[in-house]
């Protein structure tokens, strides 16, 4: 390493002293608590699970990760260690809330969470200068640091020869090659991770001489003013000075507040910028070059860049690249493209209706037998009522539609582990860019066809706030795995039978995801017009590259999707379904009275018919409405709700699937009440409005208020009610 | 600067390169955290830069990473055109 310049030695003297204290006093602790850090999709996640057993998500595409996560790993000498997932980052110098929230633990700035002991820094060996920026970053902090050299399989079949003992050597920390995903390097990275102690990084790095007197003077006014130690405040004022731009910019990017506006740390930073300003020095741009300029100093001492070892890695490397190129030229193309993400939308919706079918009759027939074995069972009354009426037929209702749940996750877990979600918002990007949002944006959107939650979620990749909640209040109008029993439902009762082809089946489903995704683009083009204006942000979106889907991982998130759905069938569609029940059949009706009498004067009834003004311009009657309000918690209760109310009609019966059941209810006059055009309203109902409590939860967490949540509930319902008023006003006069 | 043709200094912004050219980083226009975003991915000033396709959104490709650029954001980047890529992709 160079010399560095005087000011910046004296510094360094201090830090390193200080670095020797921070490691004996928490480093070096029997049990140290480790965080994960290093680039998107580099396979941090997939060492966390390895590590700790644990199932957290993964998948090829930046921002599965968007906050903490905790898990115990166990070292060699069977004694806990806390293991930190962090969130994906380019850079500490945090640009989204997510990155954020890597800074923030690191510089133990959260109040939940301890500065963490050690560091493991993962890189993608296939891409190691890149990766060593941030790790550089890192290594400043002055804490006992783990590389982990990942995908060393892939970097050497595209003849990367790095040297791990070279690198270990030139940085002072331990350095372990790995290939995380079929375990490795595991064993080594657990005997390193127990080790009682760790060198501390031998870190040095010339910065560059018209900034080295501002880092010193920054780093003593954080050490005197915030009390700050002084390799954390050495690295915090190159953070500091990273950020481009005022001091205020700076302040913020750092995030907020760890120092005051009038405090010397910010006197001392604006002073020094306007100076550089006057000389016309751009620091922030000549702090990542002299960073740069180290790490590729570094990289050509470490890496070879070789010919393949074999003939048989040379072909592989060239055909990997010529195949994913090639795979690029066709999914990225203009129409080709939109071809492929068609074609691959008819195929799921395809697989669902063909492949579910015998499943789901074998659920639909299991249910029914059960219902009419417990009606054997047990003697004529309200417990055997509650036990039929209420829970099987409610939670039957929902359950048959576990292998179209199953499906879809099946053909989500692909996409995602492909690497074909970053392509998708790749071609969405010109369209995004029409309605003020980037194709970045498009991802949130895309998980939510899973479910909203991780979907708002994932908007915390978003670095304008504005965008971000432009996304997060569209995203749930993209159809969720929830609406999907609905409109399965629907259409079984719209399109009854074997006689339908499957094609128009898979027509309609295609429309009403249509549907929701144009409204979606409708929307977000409205709120950036009004509420929420200013340019589309500038987009720089790394692809991951193609790798062969991991199917384990989607068996696995396959089981994971189903144990949730059941979970939910088991307790809160359950709970509802009881409680219904009690509302359905209370108050009895005097003597005499019909079981359609019965439910009109319950608690339940009446509720639907004080309802029934607003929705009977819809088609909807107020047994309908009855689901309407009950699925206000989550879509897939109107099934099951709808399998109570149009089950306590006839207790003597044999239990009839559900949809037979909707094929016989009419209105008093005897009209039937599932009209074709009736299904079709109830599904762009639920293509548009805002009905499950859950995302309402976390839409309030994630934008800080109630504001937007209430916003959002009254403009989807609000769509819905008017997209149906329209749809069945007009369908009538045409005489549907 | 090895790869570039001293008597031909054409510089282009990224979004008019055309597809398989190669370009080194000159400047970056923009907002001040965009620049030092795209520094700190490593395609600040004085990268090399392969354009792979596309026009309103640009598909390339620096060192190992293959990056989507929105047409804006390839508009602020400024490349000296050095000529084809003759890896093709990489």
């Amino acid at each position: 390493m160079t010399t560095l310049p005087e000011h910046l030695s004296s510094s360094s003297a201090v830090s390193t002293e200080a670095a020797s204290a921070a490691a004996v006093g928490g480093g070096n602790r029997p049990s140290p608590t480790y965080a994960i850090v290093g680039n998107p999709n580099c396979g941090k996640s997939t060492l966390f699970n390895a590590l700790t057993g644990l199932r957290q998500k993964i998948g090829n595409y930046p921002g599965v990760t968007v906050e903490k996560k905790v898990g115990t790993a166990w070292s060699q000498h069977g004694q806990p260690i806390t293991l930190i997932d962090l969130p994906g980052s380019y850079s500490l110098a945090a640009r989204s809330p997510d990155e954020a929230v890597t800074r923030d633990v690191l510089f133990g700035r959260r109040a939940e969470t301890a500065a963490p002991d050690r560091i493991l820094c993962i890189v993608d060996a296939t891409n190691l200068e890149r990766n060593l920026y941030l790790v550089h970053q890192v290594l400043d902090l002055g804490r006992p640091v783990i590389l982990v050299l990942n995908m060393m399989d892939v970097a050497r079949a595209s003849g990367l020869a790095i040297d791990a003992s070279h690198l270990e050597h030139e940085l002072g920390i331990p350095v372990i090659p790995c290939e995380a995903v079929n375990g490795k390097g595991i064993v080594e990275l657990r005997m390193a991770m127990s080790r009682a102690s760790l060198p501390l990084p031998r870190h040095a790095w010339d910065v560059p001489a018209e900034i080295a007197p501002a880092v010193a003077e920054l780093q003593a006014a954080l050490m005197e003013g915030e009390g700050k130690p002084a390799l954390l405040a050495r690295a915090e004022a190159l953070l500091l000075l990273t950020a481009a731009g005022s001091a205020a910019a700076a302040r913020e990017a750092s995030d907020v507040a760890t120092f005051a506006p009038e405090s010397r740390a910010a006197t001392v930073l604006s002073h020094w910028q306007s100076h550089w300003r006057k000389e016309g020095v751009d620091w922030a741009a000549s702090l990542v070059a002299a960073r740069y300029d180290a790490i590729s100093a570094l990289c050509e001492r470490v890496v070879a860049q070789r010919k393949p070892v074999s003939a048989a890695d040379s072909a592989s490397a060239a055909a990997h690249a010529s195949r994913s190129d090639r795979i690029d030229a066709v999914v990225t193309h203009p129409l080709w493209g939109w071809l492929v993400l068609g074609g691959l939308m008819t195929l799921i919706f395809f697989s669902i209706f063909t492949f579910a079918e015998y499943p789901m009759d074998w659920i639909d027939g299991s249910v029914a037998s059960f219902a009419d074995w417990v009606k054997e069972a047990l003697p004529e009354g309200d417990l055997r009522d509650l036990i039929t009426d209420g829970a099987i037929a409610g939670v039957g209702g929902v359950v048959v539609f576990l292998p179209q749940i199953l499906i879809l996750f099946f053909f989500i877990g692909l996409l995602e582990s492909t690497g074909y979600m970053a392509r998708e918002a790749f071609i969405m990007d010109r369209l995004m860019s029409r309605v003020g949002l980037n194709g970045k944006s498009f991802i949130p959107m895309l998980s939510s066809y899973a479910c909203a939650i991780p979907g708002i979620m994932a908007a915390r990749t978003i670095e304008n706030h504005k965008d971000r909640l432009v996304t997060i209040l569209v995203a749930p109008l993209m159809s969720c795995s929830a609406r999907l029993p609905v409109y399965l439902l629907m259409i079984a009762a719209l399109l009854p039978g074997d006689t339908v082809p499957v094609a128009s089946k898979v027509g309609l489903m295609l429309l009403m995801y249509a549907l929701g995704t144009g409204g979606a683009f409708g929307f977000a083009w409205l709120f950036k017009k009004t509420l929420l204006k200013g340019e589309p942000p500038l987009m720089i979106m790394e692809l991951p590259p193609y790798r062969m889907p991991a199917l384990r991982a989607v068996a696995r998130q396959m089981l994971d999707r189903a144990g949730l759905f059941l979970k939910r069938a088991g307790t809160i569609i359950l709970s509802i379904s009881i409680v219904l029940w009690f509302l359905a059949t209370y108050p009895r009706a005097p003597e005499g009275a019909d079981e359609s009498g019965q439910l009109a004067q319950s608690f339940a009834g009446q509720a639907g018919h004080l309802i029934e003004p607003a929705i009977e311009p819809l088609g909807f009657d107020w047994q309908v409405g009855i689901g309407l309000i009950t699925s206000f918690a989550a879509r897939e209760v109107f099934v099951s709700t709808m399998g109570v109310v149009f089950n306590v009609d006839d207790p003597e019966e044999d239990t009839t699937p559900l949809r037979e059941a909707l094929a016989a209810a009419t209105w008093p006059d005897g009209r039937p009440l599932f009209t074709p055009l009736v299904c079709l309203n109830l599904m762009i109902f639920y293509v548009f409005a805002m009905q499950c409590v859950a995302t309402v939860a976390v839409v309030r967490r994630e934008t800080n208020s109630w504001r937007w949540p209430l916003f959002q509930i009254g403009y989807m319902t609000g769509t819905a009610w008017l997209a149906c008023f329209v749809v069945y006003q007009v369908g009538t006069a045409l005489g549907f | 600067m090895p790869d570039s043709l001293p008597n031909n200094p054409s510089t282009l912004p990224l979004c008019q390169l055309p597809a398989g050219e190669r370009g080194r980083v000159l400047t970056l226009a923009g907002d001040a955290p965009f620049c030092q975003r795209v520094r700190e991915m490593g395609f600040g000033e004085d990268a090399v830069i392969t354009k792979l396709s596309g026009s309103a959104t640009i598909l390339c490709q620096v060192g190992e990473t293959r990056l989507a650029l929105s047409h804006e954001a390839a508009r602020r980047i400024r490349v000296q055109v050095i000529g084809p890529s003759h890896s093709g992709g990489a």
